[in-house]
């Protein structure tokens, strides 16, 4: 609306027609305006009804307030789930299931884990390359398979190009229920050659436990004492693809669940691969996953370069299975190297 | 009409979802003079200048009976599609059709000297299992004695299909695996689960699909049925969709049951005839089975349209329409039509 004059001028019969005249214009412009907006707001508001496209988890709590007990209905809690399950979901992931609104949402419980937790102290991240394929390579230990998302979170915050590690995942923790979606969601994958070479492929980082179950798993008494890296897949999966493998390790996961004895009977009919016995666990039931607090290292090594082998070498089992044993050296050598330097397993 | 260079073209299984869009699109294309349907029962839609065979595949002379007619008819294009996508209760007679039924038609086609044989078959073959690559590519071998009958026939068909081609070089087998169909007008065992308010998932379990339109699934059968290439394809939509977003996305609530309740459950509700499918699916809600359709893009030319999430969007269009919604899916409302009033299309 035009604003009304402080001083009323002098004015002729034909200077106030015009006034009024394009008061009057503009005023009816105004309304056309406004009252194309709203039937571009209705037009939008029965889209999303249409498709039943869920609100803010906000907006459907207030609703269901407002509407009281007689406001339930199955649609209404259909929408509320949805927009609860939307809160902290994409609509759409990647073909691996990769989610990056959960991984988002859940960042900052494992930042938390990263640095006040375990307070880990990374080394070495200068020697991960920011392009191309790349395979880092560590030893697993721990019980539940902590490492993985911290290697994740140390890679996405230490490292200036901020990757992204899809973390390849055992079977058996890839098919375990709860753990598979979290898995699949937070960007691991399926340990499969396959798979491996898909990612690899297009030139992203893939981090890799090549002990699998026997490392992740291993008695207390057994602890630093890498395993046999299975049948050299990782390799053969870098050669393959020209990747650059990085021999990491990773010091103070293995005190954070203590192995002390194997029950594995209790766990097999439920699926579980095995069911260990642990100071906390199951004793204390749930409280008995959380765990320890120990003072964590995670040293990345001097890349190994595979760039003189042709991509046929990846063939050659005995070549490969040197190769997986070099690296299985480097990684034992520096986590020896870091257990002389430890002091105690609280404050490193 | 004979430019196309596909000779006589034999449809098996005409009357099912699938084979009646490819016959539809087959007659609007103006190919009606080269068709002979082979079938139990003359499609809904046959009219006049379309030829009607009538072969039971399940009995024991069905493959005689298919190479006469083969043989009489001048077919050198046979595209078989007798398959059934829901599971059904007779287990045998779904084996003799299936199984038994798609080594008749082989047998026939390859004595007629059949120049072209393309047959219809799942991504569902593959299997829902843990050890699946995340997309499985189409010489992934199919899993050997399945326990669930239903993948079983399918497997054996594909067998069937893999040796004939192998014996028999001449005749080119083609096999086009779709991913499961979902869109207007789809009606099948899983959508009718999917139709209620509460949908049964796993608790703990959240695997990935792949949703393929039925115009893209046309599309893919039309340029597999007029092609020379060789071998098994896999008809892929664009992108996947988690079980809970399409649940949540279609306004439905998810019912968690626990994995081994489910079987239990199911298999006990099955023998009981109150479910439609038997527990050996569950696997496919639990594991993912998601194929890779790149093969299909670089030899078939063929890129789907629709998107997993587009075909889901466009099912509930079709399924719950809202009728104060201008311009809301025109293309799906006109799609839905067609099962109703297939004879305005033909004429």
């Amino acid at each position: 609306m035009t604003a009304t004059p402080r001083v009323l001028p002098f004015e002729t019969k034909a200077s106030r027609a015009a006034r009024t005249r394009r008061a009057k214009t503009a005023a009816a412009q105004e309304k056309e305006d406004l009252k194309r907006r709203v039937e571009e707001l209705e037009a939008k508001l029965r889209a999303a009804q249409g498709r039943r496209m869920p609100e803010g988890l906000a907006i459907e709590l207030t609703r269901l307030f407002a509407a009281g007990l007689s406001g339930i209905s199955w649609d209404r809690v259909a929408r509320l789930l949805a927009a609860a399950h939307f809160a902290w979901h994409s609509e759409e992931t990647d073909e691996f299931g990769y989610d990056p609104k959960f991984t988002e949402t859940i960042r900052p419980f494992l930042e938390f884990m990263y640095s006040v937790w375990w307070r880990v102290e990374t080394t070495g991240i200068e020697r991960v390359p920011s392009t191309g394929p790349t395979l880092v390579v560590a030893n697993h230990s721990g019980v539940l398979p902590w490492d993985g998302p911290m290697i994740n979170v140390a890679l996405r915050h230490e490292h200036p190009a901020r990757r992204h590690c899809r973390m390849l995942a055992l079977d058996m923790f890839a098919l375990l229920p709860f753990l598979a979606p979290l898995l699949s969601r937070s960007g691991a994958i399926r340990a499969n050659p396959e798979n491996a070479v898909r990612i690899l492929e297009r030139g992203e980082l893939v981090g890799v436990f090549p002990e699998g179950v026997k490392g992740v798993g291993k008695p207390f008494k057994n602890r630093y004492k890498l395993a046999r890296f299975g049948r050299g897949g990782f390799v053969r999966i870098a050669l393959k693809t020209g990747a650059t493998i990085i021999p990491t390790a990773v010091v103070g996961a293995e005190e954070i669940h203590p192995n002390l004895a194997q029950a594995d009977f209790i766990g097999r009919p439920f699926g579980l691969p095995y069911f260990p016995l642990t100071p906390t666990f199951p004793w204390l039931g749930l409280l008995g996953t959380i765990p320890f607090p120990t003072k964590w290292s995670i040293d990345f090594g001097e890349p190994l370069d595979l760039s003189r082998y042709p991509k046929e070498a990846a063939d050659d089992p005995i070549l490969v299975n040197r190769l997986s044993e070099q690296v299985r050296q480097q990684i034992q050598t520096a986590i020896d190297g870091r257990l002389a330097r430890r002091r105690s397993i609280w404050f490193g | 009409m004979r430019d196309h260079g596909m000779g006589r073209i034999a449809i098996t299984g005409a009357s099912s979802f699938l084979g009646e869009r490819l016959l539809r699109r087959l007659i609007r294309e103006g190919y009606a003079d080269d068709l002979v349907v082979i079938d139990v029962a003359e499609p809904s839609i046959s009219e006049g200048s379309i030829r009607f065979r009538k072969v039971d595949l399940t009995e024991p002379a069905a493959d005689q009976a298919m190479l006469d007619l083969l043989k009489a008819d001048g077919i050198e294009t046979v595209v078989h599609m007798a398959f059934f996508t829901n599971p059904r209760r007779d287990t045998t007679n779904a084996h003799e059709l299936e199984s038994i039924g798609t080594l008749a038609v082989l047998a026939a086609a390859a004595a007629a000297n059949v120049k072209n044989f393309v047959m219809r078959s799942f991504t569902f073959v593959y299997g829902a299992r843990g050890q699946n690559p995340a997309l499985i590519r189409e010489e992934t071998p199919l899993p050997p004695r399945a326990p669930l009958s239903w993948l079983r026939d399918k497997v054996e068909a594909e067998e069937h299909a893999a040796s004939f081609a192998r014996r028999y070089p001449e005749m080119a087998v083609r096999v086009l695996r779709f991913a499961p169909l979902l869109g207007p007008s789809v009606r099948t065992f899983y959508t009718r689960i999917f139709d209620r308010r509460l949908v049964p998932t796993l608790l703990g379990y959240d695997p990935l699909f792949q949703l393929l339109h039925p115009d893209d699934a046309e599309e893919a059968l039309m340029l597999g049925v007029f092609s020379s290439t060789r071998g098994a394809f896999n008809i892929t939509p664009r992108g996947v969709l988690s079980l809970s977003t399409a649940i949540h996305l279609s306004g439905k609530v998810p019912a968690p049951v626990p994995h081994l309740a489910a079987y239990w459950g199911v298999d006990a509700l099955y023998a009981a005839g109150l479910v439609e499918a038997p527990s050996g699916f569950i696997d496919y809600v639990r594991y993912p089975c998601v194929a890779d359709g790149e093969k299909a893009k670089r030899v078939l030319d063929f890129e789907a349209r629709h998107s997993s999430r587009e075909s889901l969007d466009s099912y509930i269009a079709y399924r719950h329409p809202i009728a104060d919604v201008a311009g809301a899916g025109d293309e799906d409302a006109e799609d839905s039509d067609v099962p109703s009033a297939p004879v305005e299309i033909l004429r």
